[in-house]
């Protein structure tokens, strides 16, 4: 596959993990900040538990995964945690391959550079994956399946790469975000054009006849959950239905939770449909302004996803994370990664340390959490705004070379005052 | 000699042997009424469906702490016979469990041991201090209250209830005091009566007062289906019961106390009528006379029983498994016989040895999550998810 030392150490690291008994697993399970409603292993087990039983899982109101991931569970393999891990695994290959894609190299090959390295470790080591991962939350699939998505399209492999975003879509209905600039993808290219700006260059005639195929596999999948349902249509209300009509109020690190507990009634729906349209109005601008990169755009809207979504857990905010480490041109960009840093951490010691504050020992209320939720709202909108700052500044170019390119006449004399401005 | 009188002997001894035969088979006819008599005793024929009962302390302060118990002891009473709270109308002062003399704080006692704390944590008092007045009292009975009133401080019968209504406090001669202000007249309530029967606000009241001279309370009732008791006759007083030498006033009133004794024995399954309960009025040991008014009751009392006015009625009738459950649930054992009450019964609890080992399902559910359909579904979502995705990586 390939010969970078870290992969194949990471990987049996990370199996090593699965597979050990953890002393403090089931803790784990139970948080939180690392699974939501929609995530979480304790709902899956239920379901499962209810499906054996001969009982409608989706009759009780705790059930919000998907009917695939039922019968996934219940034919091929029991929830083992080594799935996990090798989901974890595929998703860092995935990631790898991206890369590869971006930088122009070769898929299988790549080069022994200290940076495959890197970002195979942070996807690895982000503790933001790694402890959602080891909580056996379902958002690890999700997430890999963003990443296969991202890699097939980078890849240039059509049908594949819709095919895995209709399975993101199927499984959490916010992804719908990622399936624009991942059609841009697909007719333009992964390769990086950040500094330098141009009209969308693809076919966009292709567009309408990909989504039509989307939309296809899409409906195939939707079948196949409607065939174990049984022909019911209760599993929509319950899966997709969650995200929109926030029926359970479970505490999570984002910002819908607290809001809406504190809502009356009769501004429920308006403010629901605010909310979800609050998702969906970044992604003709942010493809607009990013289509000479599609694929930062991409990263872009997985930021956005990872600080607006439904139910958040810390597993979303950790992709786009661990994405930053493709796009390494914008790094020396960016404005204030050190206060995004010190955000992030602050907000992933408080929310423990509120959780448990409110929660477990009644000393704090629900304002002690909705306050660290809040701090972890800024930080995932510092860095959005950070990254998406750097991907416009690296087009207007380093300070000196613009300094430097403008030696012509009139043009000098304007440069020491266009310097000046430049360096603001 | 002896012969000559064997034609009487034996006209004698014919007349012994018909007179044996008649009374032997009238005795028989008399055994066969003796038994529908038994049987047919337990059936009360009340004609109520619901159970009320209106608890009514008329005074307050620290010395009159036994009429606060007395109340008090009515409604653990009713409580434990089946009234629910929501049927309930309890009327107390409510200053004595934590009044500042009170030793025992946030306790109410009935007796000199203070063994049984009636006041406890969940008790619900409707009327409190100052409310309790002769207005809203009868405002209540018939049932002309504010709008405003919660529904929690409404007597809300109907033409089926059965109402007990119990009074304590200070009273005298066709009056009783209401917390040392103001009186109610036995003909006050007495027209109060006549306004819930004319509006059709009971079926059967039961009126329970303990006071001084408290039988002319209710001489002066004139509306049907009223029985009546109390406590003392005219010009007699009603006394307590016995002091508690910690709380340092009376905890009990005699009459009251003895028929909560009564009550003891009682419980929702009993049988024992209202005629028993008056048979133990003993005036020697209650030191007054009580006094019974039952000309206006047309049931009579001893097929009356204690818990169509002291005790909730609860129908209960217990329908076979098979019934609930859809035909294709062929995991359930055999059910008991339905066993159909009585309306006017009381409830014995029924308890099913039923065991179903698969859960119960609505009416009406479709079968789909049953075992083998279950596993063809399961199998084919999975085999059209691997079609799908073996299609796209190998064809496209």
């Amino acid at each position: 596959m390939d010969t970078q030392p870290a992969f194949p150490v990471l990987v049996c690291l990370r199996l090593l993990l699965a597979v050990l008994p953890l002393p403090g697993q089931d803790l784990l399970k139970h948080d939180h900040q690392l699974s939501s409603p929609l995530t979480s292993y304790l709902r899956l087990n239920e379901g499962l538990w209810l499906l054996e039983n001969n009982i409608n899982p989706y009759t009780g109101g705790a059930f919000h995964h998907s009917p695939l991931l039922l019968s996934l569970f219940s034919t091929i393999v029991p929830p083992l945690p080594i799935i996990w891990a090798v989901s974890d695994a595929v998703g860092a290959w995935a990631l790898l391959r991206i890369w590869r894609a971006r930088q122009g190299l070769s898929p299988q090959k790549g080069t022994r550079s200290n940076a495959e390295n890197l970002i195979v470790s942070v996807y690895f080591l982000n503790p933001y994956l790694l402890l959602p991962s080891l909580a056996l939350s379902t958002s690890t699939f999700e997430n890999t399946l963003t990443l296969l998505a991202l890699m097939f399209a980078s890849e240039g492999k059509v049908s594949s790469a819709l095919l895995a975003i209709a399975f993101t879509v199927h499984l959490t209905p916010s992804s719908i975000l990622l399936l624009l600039p991942i059609l841009m993808v697909l007719v333009s290219s992964p390769v990086s054009y950040l500094a330098s700006p141009r009209p969308f260059h693809g076919n966009l005639k292709r567009i309408p006849i990909l989504f039509g195929e989307f939309t296809l596999y899409w409906l195939v999948l939707v079948g196949a959950a409607c065939i174990m349902a049984g022909g019911s249509w209760d599993w929509v209300r319950a899966s997709w239905g969650a995200s929109l009509a926030l029926p359970d109020l479970t505490p999570n690190p984002g910002l819908w939770w607290y809001f809406f507990t504190e809502m009356f009634d009769h501004f429920r729906p308006f403010f629901l449909m605010v909310f979800s349209v609050h998702l969906v109005i970044y992604i003709l601008p942010i493809c607009i302004k990013f289509q000479h990169d599609p694929l930062y755009a991409a990263f872009l809207l997985v930021g956005v996803l990872g600080t607006f979504k439904a139910y958040l857990t810390l597993a979303d905010p950790g992709l786009f994370l661990s994405m930053i480490s493709l796009f390494p041109e914008v790094h020396g960009y960016l404005r204030h990664p050190i206060v995004t840093t010190l955000l992030h951490l602050h907000a992933a010691l408080l929310l423990p340390l509120q959780h448990v504050l409110w929660v477990s020992e009644g000393r704090g209320n629900a304002n002690f959490y909705y306050a660290a939720s809040l701090v972890m709202g800024m930080a995932g909108g510092a860095g959005l705004v950070d990254a998406c700052w750097a991907g416009m500044r690296i087009a207007v170019g380093d300070a000196t070379v613009w300094a430097e390119e403008k030696v012509d006449g009139e043009k000098g004399k304007g440069k020491a005052i266009w310097w000046e401005v430049v360096q603001q | 000699m002896r012969f000559q009188l064997l034609p009487q002997a034996c006209l004698l001894l014919l007349v012994c042997f018909m007179t044996w035969v008649v009374g032997s088979l009238g005795s028989t006819a008399s055994a066969g009424e003796r038994t529908a008599d038994f049987f047919g005793r337990h059936d009360s024929g009340s004609g109520h469906t619901n159970n009320w009962a209106v608890l009514v302390c008329a005074s307050r302060y620290w010395f009159n702490y036994r009429h606060m118990a007395n109340a008090l002891g009515m409604y653990r009473t009713v409580k434990r016979l089946g009234i629910p709270d929501s049927n309930i109308i309890l009327m107390l002062a409510d200053d004595v469990a934590c009044n500042a003399r009170n030793k025992f704080a946030g306790s109410v006692y009935a007796e000199a041991g203070r063994h049984l704390d009636l006041y406890g944590e969940n008790i619900e008092v409707d009327y409190r201090g100052y409310e309790v007045t002769v207005e809203n009292f009868i405002r209540l009975l018939t049932g002309r209250v504010d709008p405003s009133m919660p529904r929690s401080k409404r007597l809300l019968t109907d033409d089926r209830s059965n109402i007990f209504v119990y009074m304590t406090g200070h009273g005298g001669n066709e009056f009783l005091k209401f917390q040392d202000q103001e009186e109610i007249s036995a003909f006050d309530i007495a027209d109060a009566f006549e306004q819930m029967w004319q509006k059709k606000r009971y079926n059967e009241i039961l009126f329970m007062i303990d006071t001084c001279q408290a039988n002319t309370m209710y001489s002066q009732c004139y509306s049907p289906n009223i029985l009546a008791t109390g406590s003392s006759q005219i010009e007699e007083n009603s006394y307590s019961y016995e002091n508690d030498n910690d709380i340092g006033v009376s905890v009990i009133d005699s009459y009251t106390h003895y028929i909560l004794k009564f009550m003891e024995g009682i419980n929702k399954t009993s049988q024992t009528s209202m005629q028993d309960l008056f048979d133990s009025y003993d005036p020697v040991k209650i030191y007054s006379h009580p006094g019974i008014r039952s000309d206006l009751f047309r049931r009579p009392l001893d097929k009356t029983l204690i818990t169509d006015f002291f005790g909730g009625v609860a129908q209960a009738e217990v329908f076979p498994l098979q019934d609930i459950v859809g035909s294709s649930n062929h995991h359930e054992n055999d059910s008991l016989p339905p066993t159909s009450q009585k309306p006017n019964a009381p409830s014995i609890p029924v308890v099913s040895t039923t065991t179903v080992i698969s859960p119960l399902r609505l009416p009406g559910e479709t079968h789909e999550w049953d075992d083998w359909r279950k596993e063809v579904r399961k199998w084919t979502s999975i085999f059209v998810v691997g079609c799908l995705v073996s299609w796209v990586s190998f064809v496209r």
